[in-house]
């Protein structure tokens, strides 16, 4: 099972998921890492689930479109949209105290965080 | 009459019933995956779809007045899931209306409810009604459980194939896209609402049967779709050719 290491607020919070888990679909059912994890639409518009990879980024799939859009350079610097993503082995993340701004703002207004 | 089942029988059971015992046979999911469909076709599906899947958060709006007070948890779900289908990123049927003006048709079309078949029409009443007048978990049971978790396994598997045989953009089929995470979180949440409070054998049964009527309502559905639009151009000798060639997860798109 795939080891998953969230840091935030300079706290570390580890556990393990599924393979082939989605950490915004666990976080929403309240499983680790609920609720460690922010996330907000969870279809790639809003942005509030980035976070910037620190180890295991060479096991990842290459960004899909909603990452290209909304996040743009932040890609070089390592971030990824984690409702985008299904976890096959060992991660490492690290989510910022205050959610970036995606490059395209979503249709609808952004909601405001389920677990922030 | 069956005892009372665990949450693991229980569960099981559930998933049981939602297969239905004959989905996989309806001809326009097989014409569907196996890249048969015209775009004027899935414009048809779109503009009855639209009207099955379009009032999902008023469905919804039903149960949670109707849902006791004291299950707090599954009263903030529903909110949750109302929000999300509406508001939460773009709006669920705006991305459904993109692809249907992929497919060649327009918002105006779309919205009309005079362009749904009678069968959609009867596939929205089932809707509203177990929204408006089943014991709310068994309600929860029907469309969050019995319809909306079956949407991620179904349009993961499919949405590939509308990139690659139908050649759509990735922007165009976003609203297949989408579901595969909120459906998921949706879903869950749903099975552990009827697990928790279907706690008795009569509501279990209550909840097992009223999956089995969705998986029935799908089937119609879906079937009515191939006669209604399909069938004079692609008739079923031409897709009984094709049925062994389609993987079977892939025969089940669209009912849910």
């Amino acid at each position: 099972m795939p080891k998953v290491v969230i840091q935030r607020d300079g706290q570390s919070h580890e556990g393990e998921v599924a393979e082939n888990a989605n950490l915004v679909v666990m976080a929403g059912i309240k499983r680790f890492p609920f609720p460690h994890l922010r996330y907000g639409c969870g279809m790639g518009k809003c942005a509030k689930c980035a976070c910037r990879v620190l180890k295991g980024a060479e096991h990842l799939p290459p960004p899909n479109w909603k990452e290209q859009e909304r996040l743009g350079p932040k890609l070089e610097e390592g971030y990824r949209l984690i409702c985008q993503l299904w976890i096959n082995n060992d991660i490492e993340l690290f989510q910022d105290t205050n959610p970036i701004k995606p490059l395209l703002a979503p249709a609808a207004p952004a909601r405001s965080g389920a677990v922030d | 009459m069956s005892g009372l089942m665990d949450k693991v029988e229980f569960r099981a059971a559930l998933e049981n019933a939602i297969k239905g015992k004959s989905a996989n046979k309806a001809p326009f999911s097989i014409a569907w995956a196996s890249g048969k469909l015209s775009r004027a076709h899935l414009a048809r599906w779109a503009e009855n779809h639209y009207h099955y899947v379009g009032p999902f958060a008023d469905y919804l709006g039903y149960i949670y007045a109707r849902m006791p007070e004291r299950y707090t948890e599954a009263k903030d779900f529903l909110l949750a899931n109302m929000y999300e289908e509406e508001i939460g990123g773009d709006r669920h049927t705006d991305l459904l209306i993109r692809f249907a003006e992929a497919c060649g048709t327009t918002r105006a079309r779309v919205t009309d409810p005079d362009n749904m078949s009678a069968t959609t029409r009867g596939l929205q009443s089932w809707c509203y009604s177990v929204a408006m007048r089943e014991d709310p978990i068994v309600a929860v049971a029907a469309l969050v459980v019995g319809l909306e978790s079956q949407v991620p396994s179904i349009y993961r598997r499919q949405t590939p194939t509308l990139r690659e045989k139908y050649k759509f953009t990735d922007s165009e089929v976003e609203f297949f896209d989408l579901h595969i995470v909120s459906d998921e979180i949706h879903g869950e949440r749903g099975y552990q609402i009827v697990l928790e409070h279907a706690d008795t054998v009569d509501l279990q049964q209550r909840c097992l049967k009223i999956c089995e009527i969705g998986a029935q309502m799908r089937l119609l559905y879906t079937t009515a779709l191939y006669w209604d639009y399909v069938a004079k151009e692609l008739p079923m000798s031409e897709l009984e050719s094709v049925e062994r060639k389609v993987p079977t997860e892939e025969r089940q798109l669209l009912q849910a």
